[in-house]
């Protein structure tokens, strides 16, 4: 006979409830090798009709249960006491001789019968020349993310990041996208694992505490690789710390990002406009990449309010291939963490470390101020590279030759960039609003690269301090004064 | 055939489908998940929603659901599954989003993200196997342990340190959002028709967009009572159900509600929200005001929560990046919203600001004392402070290269009838005495704020006027 489930049309097809009501009482029919003798069936058959075996199912190891058919009167109640899919099951054909069907074809030879689902891509749709705004940074994120096509937001408020959960608040609705204010960031960042693994383009705003709540999430989501955006405007820590701004997280960012190995492309904006650019790039390559974008901010980037030009095209997203959406097209996919065997969860870090590394390569991002003749490098990023950047104006003006590199991608570290201009300069001054970890970052990255690491001073501020431009300058007035090779 | 059916025909994800894995579950003899897998897989056959069914599979023994169920499968973090479930259901609104969860999973760690899924009352589908016992970590207490209850964290039985059992179905069902609670059993044909019905209505109740639904399933778990399937069977009837009785809980018949989208992505919609304009801002301004800095102008607003000096600050940035400028502007507030202390930091650049913070500003406008003698000290050689004197009777003494001009904000916002304007006053005054940008540049900056509500605008204007009458009134009389 032909494989049982080959006529049968696929289950989407079924009239709901036809398929019970034609059915004539049939007799159970069991392979003994699926059943594991719990014995429920055995207290569930009005009749005492099945009983277990004395005989050892050499494949199990168990002793299965057998049917009296003789004195089973096709009551079915044992279908439904026995917890296994394959286990007691009706009994398809009175002819039909299970000893001749193996199972395999009797079950049918495929998975699933879900379709193989293709991408539909997304648009990228001009818009007409408007004029500048005036926005604030978080407002300029918010925008960002949706002119990248982003309808769906969870959040929890923390300052100083609440104004762009704010925001969406009042134009998701009117967009017809969704606003949820999540009972927590750890709630958040799942309500994105769903949203994100739905192939959907969702996105949060948080602050350095919140952040540190989503980090288990990050880890569940690089792991599942689900695309998803973290704007993190950082603030003064450790603990509760206070709201101002402080880049207190690159060491999350870039080396915590929860357990396991985990990464994520982190763009550091300096300015409104770039909260908006930003934003706007983080959505094409967390889907690019299907792994979490963080945007790191600091607490002044949230709250500067400055110009915005918008972008000349907006984004209409598609939907991947491999969503969970649920529909018939996506029904044969899964989003998962978990991979028991070590074999297949090492195959998967593979996977990610290759995807790693292609981030490495193609994703560093660094903007240069006249660092091309610099004996000074000042490695600054985020609004301390403002400061930097002032700093750099006033020195060339006192003919002191310094520049500017200042990281766009925290990680992947642009060092490729680096590498050339640390070869002839003096001496690398890195300025942040933390306690080292920026220069930890540049530290690691130069490492892996040369032999030569280069002189490097730092200028830190943290607390909420930030770095002024008077002490860079002095700080590098001093250093022109010793004498070269010291 | 009954095994087409929405299982799986082949266990792929099961360890790969190695020999009786491709038709086995991976769960003990006699365990209650089989069976409420099979009453959801049935269920989701009977309504004809295979292809619209998403299934969050938990932490815990019900972790492998995706190894069987053919339906989009997402699999969660611990105690994360109602979370998880509100974003499918956000992101797609037309799926079915089952939420299946064991008592560690949903009653312990998952606490806050349950309740808050069942207070949305989003139609979300929630099973929620109670078997009193952390299975899959080897037989830990769970928050539905009973008293006295042995387990590997309980050796001496569970007691009154420990905390008490908890209800999770009454306390459902004592909550706003959901719409059907039930508690179930699978210890007999009885209860075992009824746990089925249960978890077909709660999808039903999904199907018809009416609200959230919580079924609770006791559940044997023969390998950590040490018992066998059939004593498990006797243990939960007799010890479980007395501290968990079974019925439904609630059950209500609400009309379908749940709306939402799908989204707009139509560009002029967009632009329209985020309030974007085309139309051409007019220029009043000659050029940059090299009168104050040649590059790069930075000033101060402070006062108290609720003077307005974030408002005036936003208006000069807004005033000059209309004009063509650079401009930034950076608030500092208190912990509090209103009523404690409240500055800004305002630079206006001809190319481009750098450090957006004014800790030595050419300009400081005062509301008040303290902020006076705060920020004061702090103007550069030369700068002007422009202060409220209505409140500062006393200037603090400075350095005789700066000028202060003493304003009456506001008296004379109140000679206007509106106290609340007294910051506009003050931009007037601050406009007259430091010429940063022509007088029409803020006037046309306040419309745009006020959104060409005129009323507003023109009681704006007037106060504006006021306060540069005044200024000016004042460095007239200075001018010898």
């Amino acid at each position: 006979m032909p494989p049982p489930n080959a006529t049968l049309p696929p289950s989407s097809a079924k009239t709901p409830r036809a398929r019970s009501r034609k059915k004539k009482r049939p007799k159970p029919f069991l392979y003994p090798q699926f059943c594991k003798a719990c014995s429920r069936c055995i207290a569930a058959c009005p009749k005492d009709c099945i009983h277990i075996s004395d005989e050892i199912d050499p494949r199990t190891g168990l002793t299965p249960v057998w049917v009296d058919l003789e004195a089973c009167n096709g009551c079915g109640i044992c279908f439904e006491a026995c917890p296994e899919p394959f286990g007691l099951m009706p009994k398809p054909d009175p002819d039909f001789d299970p000893g001749l069907v193996p199972p395999e074809t009797y079950f049918g030879p495929k998975a699933s019968t879900a379709p193989t689902p293709t991408a539909i891509p997304d648009e990228r749709v001009a818009l007409p020349r408007m004029e500048p705004m005036v926005l604030k940074g978080t407002h300029a994120a918010a925008i960002g993310a949706l002119l990248a096509g982003c309808r769906h937001f969870f959040g929890y408020p923390i300052t100083p990041s609440t104004e762009g959960a704010e925001l969406l608040a009042d134009l998701l609705p009117k967009l017809d996208g969704a606003f949820v204010q999540a009972v927590s960031e750890v709630a958040t960042v799942n309500m994105m694992y769903g949203c994100g693994g739905a192939g959907l383009r969702t996105m949060t705003f948080t602050s350095s505490p919140g952040f540190s709540l989503m980090l288990e999430g990050i880890s569940y989501m690089i792991g599942a690789e689900v695309p998803g955006v973290f704007v993190n405007v950082m603030r003064g820590g450790p603990g509760l710390g206070n709201i101002a701004p402080e880049q207190a997280d690159i060491k999350l960012v870039c080396r915590g990002l929860g357990h396991g190995n985990t990464h994520a492309i982190v763009l550091a904006p300096s300015s409104p406009q770039e909260m908006l650019d930003l934003t706007m790039l983080a959505f094409d390559l967390t889907f690019q990449y299907r792994n979490p974008v963080v945007v790191a901010g600091d607490g002044y980037l949230g709250q500067i309010t400055g110009k915005v030009t918008l972008p000349d095209e907006m984004v209409r997203p598609g939907l991947p291939a491999w969503a969970v959406y649920g529909d018939e097209m996506h029904r044969g996919n899964l989003i998962c963490s978990i991979d028991l065997s070590e074999q297949d969860l090492e195959r998967h870090n593979a996977h990610l470390n290759d995807k790693y590394r292609r981030m490495t390569a193609n994703e560093q991002r660094a903007d240069h101020y006249r660092t091309d003749d610099a004996d000074w490098i000042v490695v600054a990023a985020n609004t301390p590279s403002r400061m930097a950047k002032g700093a750099v104006r006033a020195l060339r003006e006192a003919g002191i030759k310094v520049g500017l590199f200042r990281p766009v991608t925290l990680w992947p570290f642009p060092v490729d960039a680096l590498l050339p201009l640390v070869e002839r300069a003096r001496g690398i001054v890195v300025v942040e609003a933390g306690s080292g970890q920026l220069e930890d970052e540049l530290r690691l990255a130069l490492s892996h690269r040369t032999d030569r690491v280069p002189r490097i001073e730092h200028i830190q501020h943290f607390g909420g301090v930030l770095p002024q431009q008077h002490e860079i300058v002095e700080h590098i007035l001093a250093l022109e004064e010793q004498p070269h090779g010291s | 055939m009954e095994v087409d059916s929405v299982f799986y025909h082949r266990f792929e994800r099961h360890d790969h489908a190695k020999g009786l894995k491709a038709h086995a579950t991976h769960y003990c003899a006699g365990c209650g998940h089989g069976l409420a897998h099979k009453y959801l897989a049935e269920a989701v056959d009977e309504l004809g929603i295979q292809d619209r069914t998403v299934a969050i599979s938990p932490v815990g023994c019900a972790v492998f659901l995706y190894y069987y169920l053919d339906v989009g499968n997402s699999q969660a973090a611990h105690g994360r599954a109602p979370a998880v479930a509100i974003g499918h259901k956000m992101a797609n609104p037309e799926s079915i989003v089952v939420s299946y969860q064991g008592d560690g999973d949903l009653a312990s760690i998952g606490l806050a993200e349950i309740i808050q899924a069942a207070q949305m009352g989003l139609p979300l589908s929630i099973i929620f196997i109670n078997n009193a016992i952390y299975a899959m970590t080897g037989g830990q207490m769970a928050p539905t342990t009973l008293m006295g209850q042995r387990t590997t964290t309980s050796p001496q039985g569970r007691y009154r340190l420990m905390g008490e059992p908890l209800k999770m179905a009454e306390m459902m069902a004592g909550l706003d959002g959901p719409i059907y609670v039930e508690r179930v059993g699978l210890f007999n044909n009885q209860q075992r028709f009824r746990a089925k019905k249960a978890i077909t209505k709660a999808l039903q109740l999904q199907v018809e967009n009416k609200g959230f639904s919580f079924v609770e399933v006791l559940a044997e778990c023969p390998t950590h009572l040490k018992m066998t399937p059939l004593e498990a069977e006797q243990w939960v009837e007799e010890e479980m159900v007395p501290i968990y009785p079974l019925g439904v809980k609630k059950d209500l018949d609400p009309e379908p509600w749940f709306d939402l989208g799908p989204p707009t992505f139509a560009p002029d919609a967009l632009l329209d929200v985020i309030g974007s304009s085309d139309e051409v801002v007019p220029r009043f301004a000659d050029g940059f005001p090299d009168h104050l800095d040649l590059h790069d102008v930075a000033l101060k607003f402070a006062g108290a929560g609720g003077d307005g000096a974030q408002t005036i600050a936003k208006l000069t940035c807004t005033a000059a990046i209309n004009e063509g400028f650079d401009g930034t502007y950076i608030p500092s507030y208190g912990p509090e919203s209103r009523g404690g202390t409240s500055y800004a930091d305002v630079h206006v650049a001809r190319d481009e600001v750098l450090s957006p913070s004014a800790p030595a500003p050419h300009v400081l406008v005062a509301f008040n004392a303290p902020s006076l003698e705060k920020f004061g000290p702090t103007v550069a050689k030369g700068g002007l402070i422009v202060y409220d004197e209505t409140v500062i009777a006393d200037p603090p003494d400075l350095d005789p290269s700066i000028r202060c001009l003493g304003v009456p904000f506001t008296q004379l916002a109140m000679d206007l009838g509106e106290a609340m304007v007294k910051n506009v006053v003050a931009l007037g005054a601050f406009q007259a005495a430091t010429k940063l940008l022509p007088a029409e540049s803020f006037r046309t900056a306040m419309d745009q704020a006020l959104h060409g509500d005129a009323d507003l605008l023109r009681t704006n204007e007037d106060a504006f006027a006021r306060g540069q009458q005044a200024a000016q009134d004042l460095l007239t009389a200075a001018t010898p």
